[in-house]
């Protein structure tokens, strides 16, 4: 039977592996292989040991880091983990205070709760209505006793890329240690953890072509992190556990790939392409501000129409919520609501995001299905009340509408 | 969350969608809507006699609600006027494998067909003033 191919739509979630990735940790598997244990002293060992290293050099020189504070983690989730409890662990008692953002991915954001039900202090700082955090408002956030700054790169939900140079001034001019997570970034946009002043940087492979279960935490090394597993020497006992050589080459070959001069405008293009067709439909609003949106992510709201109505209508393309759907009572996207988007147009909103695979083709198909879809499910929802429809609450203005 | 094939099939194809043609004596409509579940429907009702002869609904929902809206107009035609105010929840639900935690959708639906049946009721009653 065959299936019909689908649109997929859904890179920033994960991306296919590049079939150049894939032949080279083939590799690094079998007997013929690379595959002996990287931190065995025997000629093997040293050969996939070597392995790793090529590999760790690449990923330092993308983002402009030096290789040896690059410590190989399962993906960004641990990286994020690893930052925030392993630098807030190797605070002074007092000096445990954590200052972050209300949009973060839920790896910081649960983390930074978890760190509170250990003592920890954290203050997250809100955004603007068009998804960006404020410098200032972190600056107003740091206090004697912070021990981290922690703010994503580029929002995963909205795509906004943050004012990293501008914070990690403020957090320079503070003596406090700013952790990044650059896992929407990597690949896409420029990142120099040196020249911006970055103190820990977070890193997937998936995302960018890479494969899944693998990613690193940078640290400067003027930074002290405590580490989260014991049980080994390897990377420095900061993350102990025998080095999957396959996956660390294949996160390496994934890093070379991915240039984002070359790969950023391509995606660009086809994201305005997407949002013009997409701005063709009423009552259709651009969630965030798109002249500080990274190149492959589109977030939408869709007045008029419930979320999870929509996402089953849209069921033979890949997007995402904004939200994750909770059936009876549909969790809000945190991002969309700090943006000060309604329960209703923040269920409404889905995230479109292109990706080396995508053509001009997908996104052309993509927006016929999703315009008949958003007018079917209207129609179906003729006299419907007005908070139905209505996109931002009372307490923001309507300064960032677009499309 | 998954989705009954009878939930996919009337979420593409939601029979009973729409509005009763033109007013008069035996159509009803009743409105409900909850803003936490996200949800609204209106169903439009014209009996004839003790008979409903038509039923019909617009809904703001999520596809559970779309087929469970589908699911009662079609059960309301043709039966009695009575059924307005017994709505087969259970049914519905049995039909088509709906979760636990959407019956406050469910119910929402119920709201509007009961307030159709009401609205029936007061337009049968003989006025007060004669």
């Amino acid at each position: 039977m065959t299936r019909r191919r689908s649109i997929y739509l859904d890179h920033a979630a994960t991306s296919p592996v590049d079939p150049a990735v894939a032949a080279e940790m083939m590799r690094h598997l079998g007997a013929d292989g690379t595959f002996a244990n990287p931190s065995s002293s025997h000629a093997m060992g040293r050969e996939a040991a070597l392995v790793v290293e090529r590999a760790r050099r690449v990923i330092a020189a993308r983002i402009g880091a030096d290789p040896a504070g690059l410590v190989f983690t399962s993906g960004a989730t641990e990286a994020n983990n690893l930052a925030v409890k392993g630098v807030l662990a190797a605070a002074r008692p007092g000096r445990r205070h954590l200052v972050t953002t209300r949009i973060e991915h839920k790896s910081v954001l649960d983390t930074a709760a978890a760190v509170e039900r250990y003592g920890c202090e954290v203050t997250y700082v809100g955004c603007d209505a068009s998804g960006i955090v404020s410098p200032d408002e972190i600056a107003r956030a740091i206090r004697p006793e912070t021990s981290l700054v922690s703010v994503m790169h580029v929002n995963n939900e909205t795509g906004m890329i943050q004012p990293i140079a501008e914070i990690a001034e403020v957090c320079r001019a503070r003596r406090v240690p700013l952790h990044v997570d650059a896992a929407q970034s990597a690949g896409k946009l420029p990142l120099d953890v040196r020249r911006l002043g970055v103190a820990l940087c977070s890193l997937t492979a998936h995302k960018c072509g890479g494969p899944k279960g693998v990613g690193a935490l940078w640290i400067r090394d003027d930074v002290t992190v405590m580490p989260l597993l014991h049980g080994g020497e390897q990377q420095r006992s900061l993350r102990p556990g025998t080095l999957p050589t396959h996956q660390i080459a294949g996160m390496g070959k994934a890093f070379e790939l991915a240039d984002p001069a070359e790969e950023g405008p391509r995606l660009a293009a086809l994201r305005d392409r997407l949002r013009l067709a997409l701005a063709r439909i009423d009552g259709v609003h651009v969630n965030g501000d798109p002249a500080r949106a990274a190149p492959h992510i589109l977030n939408v709201t869709f007045l008029g129409v419930d979320g999870e109505a929509l996402r089953f209508a849209l069921r033979e393309i890949a997007v995402s919520a904004g939200s994750a759907c909770m059936s009876d009572n549909p969790e809000a996207s945190h991002v969309l609501s700090a943006m000060g988007l309604t329960d209703a147009a923040a269920t409404s909103s889905i995230r479109f995001s292109v990706g080396r695979t995508t053509t001009p083709d997908d996104i052309d198909a993509a927006a016929a299905v999703v315009r008949d879809a958003v007018e079917r499910l209207r129609r179906l929802a003729l006299g419907a009340p007005e908070w139905c429809s209505t996109w931002r609450t009372a307490r923001l203005t309507d300064d960032a509408v677009f499309g | 969350m998954d989705y009954s094939a009878e939930v996919e099939r009337r979420f593409d194809s939601p029979a009973g969608a729409g509005n009763v043609s033109g007013a008069g004596p035996g159509v009803a409509a009743g409105e409900a809507e909850d803003k936490v579940l996200n949800v609204w429907v209106r169903f439009e009702v014209q009996a004839d006699g003790d008979t409903i002869r038509e039923a019909r609904f617009r809904v703001y929902g999520c596809p559970h609600t779309i087929a469970a809206a589908s699911w009662i107009a079609e059960s309301l035609r043709g039966a009695p006027v009575s059924a307005l105010e017994q709505v087969d929840i259970d049914g519905v639900k049995r039909a088509l494998n709906v979760p636990k935690e959407k019956l406050g959708k469910l119910l929402r639906i119920e709201d509007a067909v009961r307030a159709c049946a009401e609205q029936l009721s007061a337009a049968a009653a003989p006025r007060a003033d004669g």
